[in-house]
C-alpha cells in the first residue's frame, strides 16, 4: 500500500516519559508523529508501553515529561485542553466500557447531549445513522447486557463516533472478544479506515494492520525498536527483537 | 435393612419438610408467650387493652381526632423525613470530599466522620441543643434535626463512599474519553449505578434513623417515644403501651423495607 502522507500532523508526540508508580518505565523519551488521515497499529509485547502510550493521548494518563499536541492543542494541566482534547480523540476500549444502566441510543447520546451541547432530537438522528453504520440500529433500545461481545464493541465504536472525533484511538479493540466476534469488529475498523479516518491501533491484528495501515510501530521497553509499512513487517523486519516478536505471534 | 432404611427415609423428609420448621416456630412462640402471659400474672399485672384506641384514634362530635400515639408519630415521621433529606445530602457530599483530590477536603470530611461515628448520638443531642443551642440560638426541633442528620449523615457518606468506589475504572474512563466532565461522569454514570447498589444498605440506614429519632424524647420533643412516655406516666399502663408503640415503629419500618424491596426489582441492573 503506498503511503499515503497527506495532510499534516495530527497528533505530535515529543520526548514523552512516563513511569508509574510501582517503578514501571513506560514509556522513555518516546517520540512519534501521526499525520492527518494516517492509519497507524502499534505491535509490541505486553508492557511495552503501546497501550500507555494511547492512554496518555487522550490524558488518561498523565506524562512526566515530553509534550503531547493533538490537533495543536497542548496536553497540558490546564482543564480546559483537556476537555477540548477529549472531544476530538475517541477511543475505543477492550473492556468495552459501555454503560450498563443505559441503552445503547442512551450510550450514544450522552456525550453529544452534555459535552456538545446538541438537541436530543439531533443527537438521536446522529446516534441512529452510526448505529446504523455499524449494522446493529435495530439494538437502539436493548442494554449493553443484551448484546453479544462483538455488538458490544460495535456500540462502543459508535459511541465515540458519535463525538464526530478527529482521531481514533482503540485499545487492543478486539482482544477480549470471542474469535467469531473479531471479524465483524475488525470489518468496522476497516470501512472507518478506508473513509479515511486518523487511526492508532494497538492490535495483534496482522490482517488488519496489513490490509489498511499505513505504517506499524513495534514497540518495545517503552521505546520505538522499529516502523514501517506493514509490508517491511512482513517481508523484511530488521531488527532481531522484532523478528522474534513477529514470529511469536504470527 | 430395607425396612429400616425406609423408615428412616421418613423422618428425613419430615424433618426437612416446612410443615416441620412452621410448626416449631409455633411451638416456640407459643412458649415464649405463655411465658411472658405467667411472669405478668405472678406480677399481678392487669392488662387494659381497652384503653388504648383512645391514644391512637377517637371519636369525638362524630369527627375522627388523631390521638396522642397518633401525633407522636407524626413528628416521628417529620423529623425523620427532614433528617433524612439533610443526611443524605451531607452524606453524599462527605463521600464526595472523601474521593476528591483535595487534601483539605479529605481532612475535614475524615474529621466529621470519625467525631460523629465514635460519639454516642444522645451525647450529641445534648451538645447540640444544651451548648451549641442557646450560643446559635437554635430551637428543639431544628437541634433534634440537626443532631440527627450529621450523625446519620456520617454513616450514610461511608455507604455512599463504598457504592462510588465499587464502580470499575473503565466506567469513569469510558466517560472521560468521551470528554465529559468529573461532575457528568459523577451525575449520569457513576451515581446512577452506585445507587442501586447501595439501595439495600441505605435502607438499613433509613430504618435506624426512624429508630434512633426516639432519641429525641430526652429533650423533651414529643415524638412516639415522647408521648409513650408521657402516657404512661398519667395511666400507668406500662406494658401495653410499650407494646403499642413498638408495633408502630414496626409497621412504619417494615413498610419502608417493603417499599424499597420493591423498588430493588423495579431498578434491577444487570452489570
Amino acid at each position: 500500500m503506498a503511503f499515503k502522507n497527506i495532510g499534516d500532523y495530527i497528533i505530535k508526540a515529543v520526548k514523552v516519559n512516563k513511569t508509574f508508580p510501582n517503578g514501571v518505565q513506560a514509556l522513555v523519551d518516546f517520540d512519534n508523529q501521526v499525520h492527518r488521515g494516517e492509519v497507524v497499529v502499534i505491535i509490541g509485547p505486553s508492557g511495552s508501553g503501546k497501550s500507555t502510550f494511547l492512554r496518555c493521548l487522550n490524558g488518561l494518563e498523565e506524562i512526566d515529561s515530553g509534550s503531547i499536541v493533538i490537533d495543536g492543542i497542548p496536553l497540558d494541566n490546564k482543564k480546559k485542553n483537556l476537555i477540548n482534547i477529549r472531544k476530538e480523540v475517541g477511543m475505543v476500549f477492550q473492556s468495552f466500557n459501555l454503560f450498563p444502566h443505559m441503552t445503547v441510543l442512551d450510550n450514544l447520546n450522552l456525550a453529544q447531549l452534555r459535552v456538545r451541547k446538541k438537541s436530543k432530537g439531533e443527537a438521536t438522528d446522529t446516534s441512529m445513522n452510526l448505529l446504523e453504520k455499524v449494522g446493529i440500529s435495530d439494538k437502539a433500545k436493548a442494554y449493553p447486557i443484551q448484546l453479544s461481545g462483538g455488538q458490544q464493541q460495535r456500540v462502543a465504536i459508535a459511541r465515540a463516533l458519535a463525538m464526530r472525533p478527529k482521531v481514533m484511538l482503540f485499545d487492543e479493540a478486539t482482544s477480549a472478544l470471542d474469535p467469531e466476534m473479531v471479524g465483524e469488529v475488525l470489518d468496522v475498523m476497516k470501512n472507518l479506515a478506508r473513509e479515511g479516518t486518523t487511526m492508532v491501533c494497538v492490535s495483534h491484528e496482522m490482517g488488519f494492520a496489513r490490509e489498511v495501515s499505513d505504517r506499524v510501530i513495534f514497540m518495545d521497553a517503552g521505546a520505538i525498536v522499529e516502523s514501517g509499512t506493514a509490508d517491511h513487517f512482513f517481508d523484511s523486519p530488521k531488527e532481531e527483537r522484532t523478528k522474534l516478536f513477529l514470529s511469536q505471534i504470527l | 435393612m430395607h425396612s429400616n432404611s425406609a423408615k428412616s427415609n421418613f423422618w428425613h423428609k419430615f424433618y426437612c419438610s416446612s410443615f416441620f420448621d412452621i410448626s416449631l416456630f409455633i411451638t416456640l412462640v407459643l412458649i415464649l408467650v405463655g411465658f411472658f402471659f405467667q411472669g405478668s400474672q405472678n406480677l399481678g399485672y392487669e392488662w387494659q387493652w381497652e384503653q388504648i384506641p383512645s391514644f391512637i384514634f377517637s371519636y369525638e362530635d362524630g369527627n375522627l381526632v388523631l390521638g396522642p400515639l397518633m401525633q407522636g408519630l407524626g413528628v416521628t415521621l417529620k423529623i425523620s423525613a427532614i433528617s433524612l433529606v439533610f443526611a443524605f445530602i451531607l452524606g453524599l457530599g462527605t463521600a464526595l470530599l472523601r474521593l476528591s483530590n483535595s487534601f483539605v477536603g479529605q481532612a475535614l470530611s475524615l474529621f466529621y466522620l470519625e467525631t460523629i461515628r465514635n460519639t454516642p448520638l444522645i451525647i450529641q443531642i445534648f451538645f447540640i441543643y444544651f451548648v451549641v443551642g442557646p450560643v446559635v440560638g437554635l430551637g428543639r426541633f431544628p437541634s433534634a434535626i440537626l443532631a440527627l442528620s450529621l450523625f446519620e449523615g456520617a454513616y450514610a457518606s461511608e455507604i455512599f463512599r463504598a457504592g462510588i468506589v465499587s464502580i470499575t475504572r473503565g466506567q469513569w474512563e469510558g466517560a472521560h474519553s468521551l470528554g465529559l466532565t468529573t461532575f457528568d461522569t459523577y451525575r449520569y454514570v457513576i451515581l446512577p449505578q452506585a445507587i442501586r447498589r447501595i439501595l439495600p444498605p441505605l435502607t438499613s440506614q433509613i430504618i435506624s434513623l426512624i429508630k434512633d429519632s426516639a432519641l429525641v424524647s430526652t429533650i423533651a420533643i414529643y415524638d412516639l417515644t415522647m408521648q409513650a412516655q408521657s402516657l404512661i406516666s398519667e395511666t400507668f399502663l406500662t406494658f401495653e403501651l410499650w407494646f403499642t408503640v413498638a408495633v408502630i415503629y414496626l409497621m412504619v419500618t417494615v413498610t419502608l423495607s417493603l417499599l424499597v424491596g420493591y423498588l430493588e426489582v423495579r431498578f434491577q441492573i444487570n452489570d
